[in-house]
């Protein structure tokens, strides 16, 4: 029964990382061939539904997480999910003002090229048991680049849409009403940009620690 | 008759040159002062001492108890008397750790009361019309911890004196950031009180478990003696009779009836936040006495009594 489960869980696991990175893969093909057919104010329009599809699926890892299924803890996840869907859904979606930006492609192209990286390297992980060394090494050492201009297109697009969140009452609650609370989108915004820097610190230096473990385990092992 | 003691960090490194000479007699507490006198940097209560783990074994290893003998530790009459010390960092004593924390409530939720010019900075004009709830739930927020301060000073007795430094710091953060939270609606131009009845039922129940929690809080010390010693005993008496941990749980219900009087989101946070984390504490005491008193070697077993929350744990 035990071994019917793990391999459910197997076939489970490799179905749905095959399956976003697929849609990754499309995010990047739709982003660079806009940039070469047209310009970067094209870009969103052309990746806007497999983006969104993608990203938003990532929240089955937490679920993943929570029950068991994989070991990655689930502090690690939730700020980098948080974060992505922060700027896809109450950035990029809600203020089109934001879409032509050219921050959007350097955004699109850092997420897509590291998911790549990440879903081809668990999917191969739980289909055939392990990864290829030259993959492990990538997905510990491209972040070095992605991370940085990834963090940058987010902070960066958050901060252009700073004027279009203020101009706009969306997602606040006013007072007065009934249960005395109040939520301003603009200064939560302003927090959140305030959480980057020693949010994407601490990530930076998380990966930096990964890094060692995982490069130096495969170094161990032959 | 002296004898030697050497003492070595966890990686077996030699702390004190020559370790320390004590009497035969000496207790543990003489052991910590004299390491103490030797190096001023490790002041008593920054000191964990352990014996050494035997290479291999698995399991905690054994802290000294200050009031035991040294000897006691050494049965088997060995030459080299070893212990490990751990350096716990800067600690403050429980007394300065939780003034800190409250006087930080106290001060910060009058300023939004007292200084309406506040909200007028942030943009909200006009007149402003103080409600009786508002001027009630200061009275009551105030006098909360106000009698938390005056509990730590002449009611509680703790049993480790002493809390790392860095969790002043986190705790201040977290009673200071959730005072200046509430005490932001609270006192709101724009605050809608509830109903004068849901009021005063809710202070009025806050008030009295305020007065239950004082009184949890007696039975508390007296089953300490005035220096901390008596270590863990079982409660007894008045609610704790039925939870363990029933300090918690009228403190909980204080906060609830202060949350039905005031009705704010930030006030409920509140109550979730706090009310999880007192869970936490409770759930490990309940387990560590149940552990304790087991019944067996004469010892008393742990009555069946509810851990914090009736009747759900």
């Amino acid at each position: 029964m035990a071994s019917f489960l793990s391999t459910v869980r197997r076939v489970y696991l490799t179905i749905y990382n095959w399956m976003v990175f697929v849609g990754w893969f499309q995010v990047l093909y739709l982003a660079l061939r806009t940039l070469y057919e047209t310009d970067y104010t094209h870009v969103y329009h052309a990746v806007e539904k497999p983006l969104q599809l993608a990203q938003t699926a990532a929240v089955l890892e937490i679920l993943h997480g929570l029950v068991g299924l994989v070991r990655s803890p689930v502090t690690a996840t939730l700020p980098q999910i948080g974060s992505r869907l922060y700027v896809t859904w109450g950035i990029l979606w809600s203020f089109p003002e934001t879409r032509t930006h050219v921050l959007v492609s350097s955004l699109v192209i850092s997420w897509s090229i590291t998911e790549i990286i990440r879903y081809s390297f668990f999917g191969l992980k739980e289909a055939l048991g392990f990864a290829p060394s030259w993959l492990l090494w990538l997905r510990y050492s491209t972040f070095f680049i992605f991370y940085p201009t990834g963090i940058t297109s987010e902070v960066g697009l958050i901060y252009i849409a700073l004027p279009y969140i203020k101009a706009s009452d969306k997602y606040c609650i006013r007072m007065p009403n009934k249960w005395n609370y109040a939520f301003d989108y603009f200064y939560a915004a302003i927090v959140a940009l305030g959480i980057y820097f020693p949010g994407g610190l601490h990530m930076y230096l998380y990966m930096i620690g990964q890094r060692k473990k995982a490069l130096s385990k495969s170094g161990k092992k032959d | 008759m002296n004898m030697k003691v050497l003492v070595v960090s966890r990686s077996g490194r030699e702390i004190i040159k020559g370790g320390v000479e004590l009497k035969e007699t000496a207790i543990v507490s003489d052991l910590n002062r004299a390491i103490h006198h030797r190096m001023r940097k490790y002041y008593p209560s920054r000191q964990r001492l352990t014996l050494p783990l035997q290479p291999g074994s698995q399991g905690k290893p054994v802290v000294l108890d200050p009031r035991k003998k040294v000897r006691e530790y050494f049965r088997g009459n060995e030459e080299k008397l070893t212990v490990v010390l751990k350096d716990l960092g800067a600690q403050v004593s429980y007394k300065t750790l939780f003034f800190w924390e409250y006087l930080g409530p106290l001060i910060i939720y009058p300023i939004f009361y007292y200084y309406p010019a506040i909200y007028e900075y942030i943009g909200y004009t006009g007149e402003r019309i103080i409600h009786p709830a508002q001027t009630y739930a200061m009275y009551y927020w105030c006098f909360h911890y106000f009698k938390r301060i005056m509990e730590t000073f002449f009611i509680h007795r703790f049993s480790h004196a002493t809390s790392p430094l860095s969790n002043v710091f986190r705790n201040c953060a977290y009673y200071w950031s959730f005072g200046a939270y509430i005490a932001y609606f609270v006192n709101h131009p724009l605050y809608t009180p509830v109903s004068d009845l849901q009021m005063k039922v809710g202070f009025g129940f806050g008030l009295l478990c305020q007065v239950a929690n004082f009184y949890c809080h007696i039975l508390l010390r007296n089953l300490r003696g005035p220096s901390g010693e008596g270590g863990y005993q079982i409660p007894q008496g008045f609610l704790f009779n039925l939870v363990t941990c029933a300090n918690y749980t009228t403190e909980i219900y204080q906060w609830l009836g202060f949350n039905i009087a005031t009705q704010t989101v930030a006030g409920y946070v509140f109550l979730v936040v706090a009310a999880s984390i007192m869970t936490n504490w409770a759930l490990a005491k309940h387990r560590r006495l149940k552990k304790i008193f087991d019944g067996k070697e004469g010892k008393p077993k742990y009555p069946r009594r509810w851990m914090i929350l009736p009747p759900f744990l």
